[in-house]
């Protein structure tokens, strides 16, 4: 029974959830979201430098046109599924709610914890579970039908982990389904008084928008690999033609669920960049609702729009017509997101950190990805692009340039938070540097590899492409680097960076207003909520070495409507 | 009236008029040579979208550049104050975009009717996937390996797999279509201009790849595409019927051998290093295929027994000839210890004068290279 904690949220407090409890199985068996937030980002990151272990090894395959004696084709093969299978089913889909949103969604909304911890648990462990399928599948042979699974390939052929992994992606996929359920009745049913919808922070917006595609568009997923994984243990024909089944209906399902899923991945990334463009801008963020509804309206049309990865695929001249018209319903709303936080940073005043060298950089590389999603949706010119590279670098500009830059980005800007230290703001900057100048050098040539026609997933090219591919692998390289610095100088912080104070960057949303690291059950008392996008009552406390927000102001300001 | 505006869009943009160009169009920064009448308006509509695209990102990555040198952070400053919203100038970066993309999917929706209306007057090549391989088949009977087309006349592929999705693409038409097995697709397309030689005297091609991953051969499954004026794509189609006739009986296997085991290839070697199927050489000590299948006490097992069980007199097979002409006719009868079930038949695609040049060819294996060169007796 713990009793009553009345001291003022500002006070030092001593104890904080890193301290609360010590020992191996406090944390195992935590139900704090905090801790199961940061066990979700070492378990992320650790696949994240699998997946790109992976990736460097495809690359450097790439140097040469023909056959290496240290990489086979079906090698190869098995690399580049694992780094496309890990990336997003351990990566990028959980990366940002699971690990930064556990974080942060309960204590932005002044909450102890989400609305379900006990399954918010779960949820860890069966992504762990989903984790240890994928690892016996190496053992089993491996798995070499890229992450798409394409039948009859994937059913009739597909090296022998293929089943394990296809688990692997079912126990996952429930993994996502019950941190997007925890997430909505969070939302719904934890929020202070005074934070209606529209007080709610935009990173709130984009999750809410995530856990409903997570919550609808994942059991598809489920039921589609639970289908194929039938098809190929017990040959019953549901999608190879041999035994009166239908290849295409495959492609059907499964991108019924992974169209969606890409906004599962983006969405959340979009909401963080809107957090970091307006806290380090110290500026009201523009368009409030537009980026909102913009998030709603992603999430409604990202369910409509699965066929246009399906223009050559033999569907119907009729379908294709439909779902590329469809497809630019999606573009509107993220154009509207990237004209908000242009205005977002017009008369703001900008503080230039490393998170925010991340924001930028995420604005910058989204604006490629989007636009260069505008050839692939044209129904003529995908003709020519499908499958080549230049899907390949379209789909890296938004799924890592964009997500995965967002999520580091998060990271940064809730470091100081989540741990109570300062990392080193030089390093930082210059390891951002080198992974948007790798990341661009790496994937900016797969655009002209992709127009020149260069086919995807290829051991062996044309000798005429090797010069893209040198420059790509280089790129690959430095971005590696960039992310060995960001591991070194983030894990050296944690045992010599400066002490973190409550609020370094200047935000209003609750999470800056407790102590970093929060202590374990966040705010003593049920906080005030002003509005989080009104920097009127922040201000820089030389003392603290941070920035304080005055709270009775801050709440004044948005009762009387100012700060608009 | 949509019926009425596709056959609009049709005939201003499948006009054969416009495709009467001097050559190809040349290989840009972004684009391949263009070698088909879809290059042309295909490209333009690449080209537009690119200049809209360099326009928005330059504005968009203008402007966060401006602003984050202008509205800098002076000092310890904090509090902003930007307008918050404005909902004339959120409705126009609505609304401009979203005609911007109407127009761009009318352009796009153009091109694609023209790409799926196969004109009524075109020359249909039949072609069969399998991994990792095509069989190109034209109307007179005639196969081939690489695409061989009739320049300024449109040509309809109608094609089929044999096994799992592959996807054909040929980059310097613009085309590309699945191939998928249980079902026919089709595409079209009209190369107007003869490849011709290179400037060293080679014959000029244009590159076919499968661009949907089939397994281990699939970045070997690329071939080429030869354009032909008419009369020279005539002979060829009548030469190429007639090819494996004009080779004499003693000469097929050295002669015929070579060439129709490009298609076993993907799968095969002649080295003894395992494939997708066994080597044809002497791959587990227990030697080359002819020896394996021929011996009377061959090592070689077959569905878990030895592979003698099944050939000789009485037996299944009455001599090594007929089991190996099963093998290819009704591949997965017989599965060799080690393999699975992956040879697609080749029943209908070779005939019996074929078959025989392949046994042939078994039979001779020491007077071929690694690479299936005959090179006589050593």
């Amino acid at each position: 029974m713990t009793t009553l904690d009345t001291r003022p949220i500002h006070d030092e407090v001593p104890g904080n959830y890193l301290t609360f409890r010590r020992g191996l199985l406090s944390w195992l068996l935590t139900l704090d979201h905090k801790r199961i937030g940061v066990m979700y980002l070492i378990a992320v990151l650790g696949s994240f430098f699998v997946g790109g272990v992976m990736a460097l090894l495809v690359r450097t395959k790439l140097l040469w046109p023909g056959e290496v004696s240290w990489m086979t084709a079906d090698q190869y093969n098995k690399a580049f599924t694992l780094h496309g299978a890990i990336m997003v089913f351990l990566v990028i889909i959980p990366s940002i709610p699971g690990a930064l949103g556990n974080f942060v969604l309960p204590i932005m909304l002044g909450a102890k914890d989400v609305a379900f911890p006990r399954l918010n648990l779960f949820s860890f462990y069966l992504w762990i579970l989903g984790a240890a399928c994928a690892v016996y599948s190496l053992l089993a042979g491996g798995f070499d039908t890229g992450w798409t699974f394409y039948t009859p390939y994937s059913s009739q052929f597909g090296a022998g982990g293929t089943i394990p992994v296809l688990v692997g992606v079912f126990i996952l996929g429930f993994s996502s389904i019950f941190t997007g359920v925890n997430f909505i009745v969070t939302i719904h049913k934890l929020r202070p008084p005074g934070m209606t919808w529209f007080r709610m922070p935009l990173f709130l917006w984009a999750l809410y928008a995530t856990a409903v595609i997570q919550v609808l568009a994942t059991p598809v997923l489920g039921i589609t690999v639970a289908m194929l994984v039938i098809e190929r243990a017990f040959n019953i024909g549901i999608f190879d033609p041999a035994m009166g089944g239908d290849p295409v209906l495959f492609q059907h399902f499964f991108w019924f669920y992974s169209h969606p899923a890409v906004y599962i991945m983006i969405l959340p990334g979009m909401g963080i960049i809107s957090e970091i463009i307006a806290v380090h801008s110290h500026r009201h963020i523009f368009g409030f609702r537009f980026i909102a509804f913009s998030s709603i309206a992603i999430a409604i049309f990202s369910f409509l729009v699965w066929g246009h990865h399906m223009f050559t695929s033999g569907q119907s001249p009729l379908m294709n017509v439909l779902f590329s018209a469809i497809t630019f319903s999606v573009a509107i709303p993220s154009a509207v997101k990237v004209f908000n936080w242009l205005a977002t940073l017009y008369k703001g005043s900008i503080s230039l950190n490393t998170a925010m060298w991340y924001g930028l950089s995420f604005i910058f590389l989204f604006t490629i990805g989007g636009l260069t999603g505008i050839p692939l949706a044209v129904l003529s010119t995908d003709i020519h692009l499908h499958d080549t590279y230049f899907v390949v670098a379209h789909f890296h500009y938004v799924m890592m340039g964009s997500a995965l830059i967002a999520m580091i980005g998060g990271m940064h800007h809730w470091w100081p938070k989540m741990f109570g230290v300062m990392f080193n703001e030089t390093w930082g900057k210059i390891a951002c540097a080198l992974v948007f100048i790798g990341f661009n050098m790496t994937f900016f040539t797969q655009f002209m590899l992709g127009s020149q026609g260069m086919p995807r997933r290829y051991y062996l090219y044309q000798p005429e492409f090797q010069i893209y591919h040198h420059i790509s692998t280089g790129g690959s390289y430095i971005m590696g680097l960039g992310f060995l610095i960001t591991a070194i100088y983030l894990i050296h912080s944690l045992f010599a960076g400066k002490k973190a104070p409550a609020n370094p960057w200047g935000g209003a949303s609750l999470e800056w207003q407790c102590t970093s690291p929060p202590p374990h059950d966040n705010f003593s008392t049920t906080p005030r909520v002003g509005d989080c996008y009104d920097f009127s009552a922040v201000s820089w406390d030389e003392k603290q070495q941070g920035y304080v927000v005055d709270t009775e102001a801050h709440v004044a300001a948005a009762q009387h409507g100012k700060g608009h | 009236m949509t019926h009425l505006i596709t056959t609009i869009l049709m005939q201003s943009s499948s006009d054969p008029a416009l495709a009467a160009g001097e050559g190809p169009t040349p290989k840009t920064f972004w684009l391949p040579e263009g070698a088909s009448t879809f290059a042309e308006t295909n490209d333009w509509v690449f080209n537009f979208i690119n200049y809209i695209n360099y326009f928005f990102f330059f504005l968009v990555v203008g402007l966060m550049f401006y602003f984050v040198w202008k509205y800098r952070q002076k000092g310890r400053e904090v509090y902003a104050r930007g307008p918050s919203h404005n909902t004339v100038l959120e409705l126009g970066w609505t609304i401009i975009p979203t005609i911007i993309v109407v127009v761009i999917f009318f352009i796009g929706f153009r091109g694609f009717v023209s790409m799926k209306t196969v004109p009524a007057n075109a020359y249909q090549i039949d072609v069969t996937a399998l991994r990792y391989g095509w069989v190109f088949k034209y109307p007179n009977g005639a196969t081939s390996d690489d695409l061989y087309v009739p320049a300024g006349k449109p040509v309809k592929l109608v094609m089929r797999s044999e096994d799992v999705l592959h996807s054909l693409y040929i980059r310097d038409f613009r085309v590309k279509q699945d191939v998928v097995p249980g079902r026919y697709t089709t595409m079209w397309f009209q190369a107007d201009h003869p490849t011709g030689k290179t400037e060293s005297g080679e014959d000029a091609f244009h590159h076919l790849f499968c661009t949907e991953f089939c397994g281990v051969g699939h970045s070997n499954m690329n071939r080429k595409v030869y354009v032909l004026n008419e009369t020279d794509f005539s002979e060829w189609v009548v030469e190429q019927g007639r090819w494996l006739d004009k080779i004499p009986e003693a000469e097929l296997y050295s002669k015929a051998g070579p060439k129709l085991f490009a298609r076993c290839v993907g799968c095969h070697t002649l080295d003894g290093k395992a494939g997708t199927g066994p080597s044809w050489g002497n791959y587990d000590g227990s030697g080359n295929i002819w020896e394996r299948t021929s011996a009377a006490n061959s090592a070689h097992k077959v569905d878990g027994k030895s592979i003698s069980e099944l050939i000789g007199p009485g037996k299944k097979y009455e001599n090594p000839e007929s089991y190996l002409r099963a093998s290819i006719l009704n591949p997965n009868d017989h599965i060799v210890e080690g393999y699975g079930p992956a040879m697609p038949t080749f029943r209908g695609q070779l005939n019996d004068k074929a078959i025989d040049a392949l046994i042939g060819m078994m039979r001779h294996l020491d007077e071929f290279d690694a690479k299936g060169n005959f090179v006589g007796k050593k």
